[in-house]
């Protein structure tokens, strides 16, 4: 029993970080992106990442379902991965079609001189007095990777709390709870990032990741505790929560 | 033609005594309204046996004191917009409700006394999710951590955190009239209804802000619209309550919606007229003139 509660502890902790993670890696650009004046898609962090971290739950919960008892949890929070990897992937190229074809300029960093990984140059298509445009191929890798990692933290939460061997949750209760976890981690790596970031090549993603997961740690702590007791109290109470 | 005249001559009657109450919020400034909205809340959270209409009340009266302290909390520019604060309280909310619910349903959690459940249990989870904002608030606010530097950012995230897991406590016990998790799990919970709570009481305290944003926002009119957002909220509360628990239930609570609805969004638009500095209809809205 108390390696059951902390096995689901220490799940809930790393879906925390790596959720937190996650948020750090996108390319978030917010207000500016609109008018394709800074990098990144047109919305703020918790927006972008909510949106793939729920499809990765849904393509997390469809592969759970396959298996009648004990779903395996790794091949499930992979699934999750790779769902919310797809939809920040479609998000990311959708609007960069629109950046490309409607708005009609180049995707380009503004906060690196070089591409870490194609070494494409970028300052010279960097319009004077903005912020970089689009999304360029270094933010895109850095996305489809904040993809995975939030994907796979959220349906790692999903699956310890759905699964009878751990948690034992309802569908919807663990699916609703790992979303609550997942929004509270998201919002303080979004207090964090306070605006825009480009991904892992960012200057503010080395200067501020530390802080970062300090912080989710606190939060997941305390989320992972209050779950457990939800946990244990609902056991004796009803048998399933 | 003559009927609709006198139904908005009546609505106009109705309307004007209450009118300087409402567009002021004077008496109710930010901590007596956050101490009666606690108050309020916690009484007709602990009793799930109270009509629902009496709980549509209370109800409206968190989600206001919610939208409050998004206001408070989102005033300064956060740089991840106001949206995001709203998610956040029902995302605390969420964890909050669900083991405030598994504590009440213990067998210690919930008191009958005299034939009147009385769940203290449901105050665990509210005080947990009091602790956890306060936590997330320093460490946001904190000169070792983030250091956003926002004024009263600490408070106003423990706000959140009470305001949304009292909210979510509050609409499941409206939706299943109890706090016993047997009853619950399917009335309130597997069968998706905890996403609607989820969205609608995150609307409601997130749009007033994000809706009046702006150099002339001014406290009394975005509150007006979050009392009206409560009301489109118990609308689609009393239909699912009509639902799984029965309509002696759900009309009454459907027609408080209905009125509060109709009530403030009048005189949301009212404020709006009287303080912008000149209007010019569309055609779009019939209270603008065309």
């Amino acid at each position: 029993m108390i390696e059951t509660l902390l096995l689901v502890l220490v799940c809930i902790i790393i879906g925390g970080l790596l959720s937190s993670l996650a948020v750090h890696l996108m390319p978030v650009g917010g207000a500016p992106a609109a008018m394709a004046t800074a990098t990144g898609i047109a919305t703020g962090c918790v927006m972008l990442m909510t949106g793939a971290a729920v499809t990765g739950l849904f393509t997390a919960s469809t592969v759970a379902s396959f298996w009648v008892t004990k779903p395996n949890v790794i091949l499930v929070a992979l699934s999750g991965a790779v769902g919310s990897m797809l939809m920040i992937g479609f998000t990311m190229f959708v609007g960069n079609l629109i950046y490309i074809f409607g708005a009609g300029i180049v995707p380009c960093s503004g906060r690196v001189a070089v591409d870490p990984i194609t070494k494409d140059s970028q300052t010279e298509y960097k319009t004077p007095r903005t912020d970089g445009h689009g999304v360029p191929t270094a933010s895109f890798v850095s996305g489809i990777l904040g993809g995975f990692s939030g994907g796979f933290g959220g349906a790692l939460i999903y699956v310890v709390l759905v699964s009878d061997s751990y948690a034992h949750f309802s569908v919807a209760t663990a699916g609703i709870v790992a979303m609550g976890i997942f929004i509270a981690n998201a919002i303080i790596a979004a207090y964090n990032i306070g605006g825009t970031i480009e991904g892992f090549h960012d200057p503010k993603f080395k200067a501020r990741i530390r802080t970062g997961l300090t912080c989710s740690l606190i939060v997941s702590v305390l989320c992972g505790v209050i779950i457990v007791i939800a946990m244990l109290t609902g056991t004796l109470a009803g048998g399933v929560m | 033609m003559g009927e609709e005249e006198v139904k908005q001559e009546e609505k106009e009657i109705k309307e004007k005594p209450k009118e300087k109450f409402k567009l002021s919020f004077d008496y109710f400034n930010e901590s007596r309204l956050g101490i009666f909205a606690l108050i309020i809340g916690i009484i007709v959270a602990i009793f799930p046996g109270l009509p629902a209409f009496i709980k549509g009340i209370g109800m409206m009266i968190v989600l206001l004191w919610g939208a409050d302290s998004v206001r408070k909390t989102a005033r300064y520019g956060l740089g991840t917009g106001v949206p995001s604060i709203g998610v956040l309280a029902m995302g605390f909310g969420i964890v909050g409700g669900i083991t405030g619910i598994a504590v009440a349903s213990l067998s210690f959690g919930t008191l009958v006394v005299g034939g009147v459940e009385i769940a203290f249990g449901v105050l665990a989870g509210v005080a947990l999710l009091a602790l956890l904002g306060f936590v997330s608030g320093n460490l946001a606010n904190g000169d070792k951590f983030i250091n956003m530097k926002i004024p009263g950012l600490e408070r106003g995230m423990t706000e959140l955190g009470i305001a949304g897991t009292l909210a979510v406590l509050i609409e499941t016990s409206i939706i299943s009239g109890t706090y016993a998790i047997t009853n619950v799990l399917p009335n309130a919970i597997n069968n998706g209804v905890i996403a609607v709570i989820f969205i609608i009481s995150a609307f409601a305290m997130l749009q007033p802000l994000n809706t009046c944003l702006g150099a002339d926002e001014r406290r009394g009119r975005t509150l007006l619209m979050s009392i009206e957002i409560g009301g489109i909220a118990s609308i689609i509360l009393g239909l699912v309550t009509t639902l799984t628990l029965s309509a002696v239930q759900g009309v009454p609570l459907i027609v408080l919606g209905a009125v509060v609805w109709v009530v403030f969004y009048r005189a949301y638009m009212k404020a709006c007229l009287e303080e912008a500095y000149a209007v010019k209809g569309t055609g779009l809205i019939k209270t603008l003139g065309g």
